[in-house]
């Protein structure tokens, strides 16, 4: 018996673990159960070997696909032992973990066995068991299937506080080569349900501070009929795509119209309290950065999801529509996109911004915040005394944190520039976009070129003591491995110029921002 | 100027503090196991007198604010070995500047209080990510823990909620004492090794499936013990049931 559920564990686990989030943040509950709580923030119990955080038990129902997907090891042709967990055993082993203080809750993901209901109902059920008989009241994700029905979606929305609907590929045209039994339609359907839920249940948040001070929950953002967002650059809405894939009005069950559906003031947090998110590969279509993060901003703006999270693809089976098997795994690229996405979300910016100047991919040597402040010169020297929290959050080295600690100081007196660094400001990036008292203290001339220069090598020597000789960060920078994405330059996966430069690519922490989500990044 | 040397507990503390305005200024404040006498200037053993901690008490909640009081206490739980001129500063400060003292992020007092305060409200916060339980015979979950800074009492609000119906018990190895809860009332209390419940029969089994799923989960493709080490420092894995070696099953 104990070696079945070993044995179970061990392959569902294995086979879960490319699901990226692991938040357990954004619902906030007393014990109203047996046992168990939420906490607002969320808590990581642990940290595994990639560095990634542990803080749900993350684990597939059962990993017998009916779906080919050529991107995952769960893919049907894939020659691979395969388990199915029992729903109260895997109840019973929640409970287990959770008392022990190993997890915060149950992240539960699963293949589609025999129909998308089918397992969706499954899910349901444990979750069920968990809920009402284990009176359980920590934290549940579970992740929607593409295809499943509406009522179901609506009863696993009532015990889950967290759902999420992974988009998996950037652009629809990806999605129809790679996952041709996934269809936009069953990805956005969905979605949208659970936002216009969410807006039944006046608990919309959106995501980050984007919609700071806005009401969400009102009848406007209410996703009727019009597909709501999508601009004309988005390529889910590809010219020439027929229209039975973009999701309107007309291929909708008629009992999501939102006449019918809306019920009198349903109990707050009572539907997935913690919102909705969702889940992009990177790397495994030949989608430009931009049209990544246009994506996100995208789903971002219309469903007002919590998070888009990002997965570099690694590659894991052999397929000639997929990146070569030997392809290094883009953790660089993953962690830029995923500063870039802390841009949109807290910081105010937006993804035309980002790419201002017609290029296409991220400055893989510099994080996108300084990338921007040195393209836009004239909107520097902010001066600290004076800025708006807007102003002070666009300078790089400043964050929310400090941000807001120096406009508490200039209640009361002035900020100097020896005061910074006290503060929590990464004096050495922001030094070059601030004025102090009305004075200047970048060593350079105010000119960009210098400026990204003295950036560069700060950056460098950075990396360098961040990367000693261990080398336990491979991102097959290797010679040898010298095969490239499909569509994209090699430079980009392997900048090769010096080994110096070749460092600067390597991120600090390459998963630092989904480890998790209530950690802002102090100063990007 | 003179040295105050006191009990170790808060009350002596704030008896210090009402010395160093009535007596005579602080130069150092110890406890009596860390002193060193000094040639410089006398010392005085400071006793322990409730009335005047309980003046002081209010002095800080009123002239400061509620939330300064609290930031020092939570800061005296430190085991910072300066600690106490630290706190000591930073409540003249705050009796000059009111309650907008907190805001002074930039001034050197308020800069080192706000430091060691966030050292301790860090630790607990760790607390709540790396304490593990193992379940013992009758139910009980205990837990043992080695926090650098004495936190123990900090983290009950949220394990007397989260497991109300389960009694347990956290264990401060290094302090010699645990707190033990059960359905929302706690207490702490001495605690040595004799005390210590019998595991229950399928406690090692939950830790292998525990480790199982540790070890499963991880991607190796993105291995990074450094990013790991990071975040779950290393005087923390002793224990941690997932960084610990766990006997065969046979």
């Amino acid at each position: 018996m104990e070696e079945q559920i070993m044995q179970k564990l061990k392959i569902l686990a294995e086979s879960a673990k490319y699901d990226v989030s692991c938040s357990s943040s954004g619902a906030s509950r007393h014990n109203n159960g047996r046992m168990g709580n939420a906490h607002a923030a969320g808590i990581c119990h642990s940290w595994g070997a990639d560095g990634r955080c542990i803080s749900l038990l993350k684990v597939l129902f059962t990993n017998k696909c009916e779906y080919d997907c050529e991107y995952c090891v769960n893919r049907r042709s894939n020659d691979f032992p395969r388990a199915a967990f029992e729903p109260d055993e895997l109840a019973r082993l929640t409970i287990e973990f959770y008392r022990r203080n190993y997890i915060e809750g149950l992240f539960l993901s699963s293949a589609v066995e025999i129909s998308p209901d089918h397992t969706a109902e499954k899910i349901l059920e444990c979750l069920e068991l968990l809920r009402y008989k284990y009176g359980f009241v920590g934290y549940i994700h579970a992740k929607i299937i593409p295809g499943v029905s509406p009522e179901i979606l609506h009863k696993i929305g009532l015990v889950a506080d967290r759902l999420s609907v992974n988009i998996e590929l950037p652009s629809s045209k990806s999605l129809s080569q790679l996952a041709p039994q996934k269809k936009p339609k069953q990805i956005f359907a969905p979605m949208r349900q659970i936002t216009n839920t969410l807006i039944e249940h006046n608990s919309l948040v959106g995501p980050g501070t984007m919609f700071k001070g806005q009401k969400l929950n009102t009848s406007e953002h209410y996703l009727g009929k019009r597909p709501v967002g999508f601009g004309e650059d988005a390529s889910w809405f590809d010219k020439g795509q027929s229209e039975s894939t973009r999701f309107s009005g007309s291929s909708l069950p008629e009992m999501w119209a939102p006449e019918e559906e809306y019920l009198p003031a349903p109990k707050r947090g009572a539907f997935a309290a913690a919102g909705q998110t969702t889940q992009m590969i990177i790397g495994a279509g030949g989608e430009s950065d931009k049209s990544i993060l246009t994506t996100s901003e995208n789903l971002y703006h219309a469903f007002k999801m919590k998070r888009v999270y990002y997965s570099a693809y690694i590659p894991t089976v052999a397929s000639p529509k997929l990146p070569d098997i030997h392809t290094p795994v883009p953790l660089a690229r993953e962690h830029r996109i995923y500063q870039a996405d802390w841009l949109l979300r807290f910081y105010g910016f937006t993804v035309s911004e980002l790419f201002q100047d017609g290029s296409t991919d991220l400055d893989p040597d510099l994080d996108p915040k300084v990338t921007w402040a040195i393209r836009n010169l004239d909107y520097f020297p902010v001066e600290i005394n004076k800025a708006s929290y807007e102003q002070l959050m666009r300078v790089p080295g400043i964050g929310d944190r400090s941000a807001k600690r120096i406009i508490r100081q200039r209640r009361y007196s002035a900020v100097r520039f020896d005061d910074l660094k006290k503060i929590g400001v990464v004096v050495k990036r922001a030094k070059y976009f601030i004025l102090c008292c009305g004075r200047y203290y970048g060593d350079r001339k105010f000119e960009p070129e210098l400026i990204r220069h003295s950036m560069l090598q700060m950056e460098n020597g950075l990396q360098m003591s961040m990367f000693g000789a261990d080398g336990s960060l491979q991102l097959g920078t290797a010679e040898g491995s010298s095969a490239t994405l499909t569509d994209r330059p090699a430079t980009r996966a392997l900048p090769k110029k010096t080994e110096k430069s070749t460092t600067t690519t390597q991120p600090k922490h390459p998963k630092k921002s989904t480890t998790a989500a209530h950690r802002k990044e102090a100063a990007v | 100027m003179r040295d105050y040397i006191y009990d170790g507990t808060f009350d002596g503390f704030l008896n210090c503090v009402y010395h160093h305005y009535y007596t005579e200024h602080a130069n150092g404040i110890f406890t009596k196991d860390r002193y060193q006498a000094n040639l410089l200037c006398g010392y005085t053993e400071v006793e322990t007198d409730v009335e005047k901690a309980d003046r002081v008490y209010r002095a800080i909640e009123e002239k400061i604010s509620d939330y300064d009081l609290r930031c020092v206490y939570r800061a005296f739980l430190s085991s910072i070995p300066n600690k106490e001129m630290i706190i000591l500063k930073y409540i003249v400060y705050g009796f000059c500047k009111g309650r907008q003292v907190s805001s002074l992020h930039a001034d050197s007092i308020v800069n080192d209080f706000q430091a060691i305060l966030k050292k301790v409200s860090a630790e607990a916060e760790r607390m709540l990510q790396f304490v593990r339980f193992s379940v013992m015979e009758g139910n009980i979950l205990y837990a043992e823990v080695e926090p650098e800074h004495d936190v123990l009492e900090l983290i009950h609000t949220h394990f007397c909620d989260r497991f109300r119906n389960e009694p347990f018990i956290i264990r401060d190895v290094g302090r010699d004492k645990a707190m033990i809860a059960y359905q929302r009332h706690w207490y702490i209390s001495a605690f040595d090794d004799g005390m210590v419940p019998v595991l229950s029969g399928e406690e090692e089994e939950y830790r292998r499936l525990w480790k199982t799923f540790f070890d499963n989960i991880a991607i190796k493709e993105r291995k990074n013990l450094r990013c790991q080490r990071q975040f779950m420092p290393q005087r923390y894995w002793k224990h941690l049931t997932e960084m610990t070696q766990l006997p065969d099953s046979d």
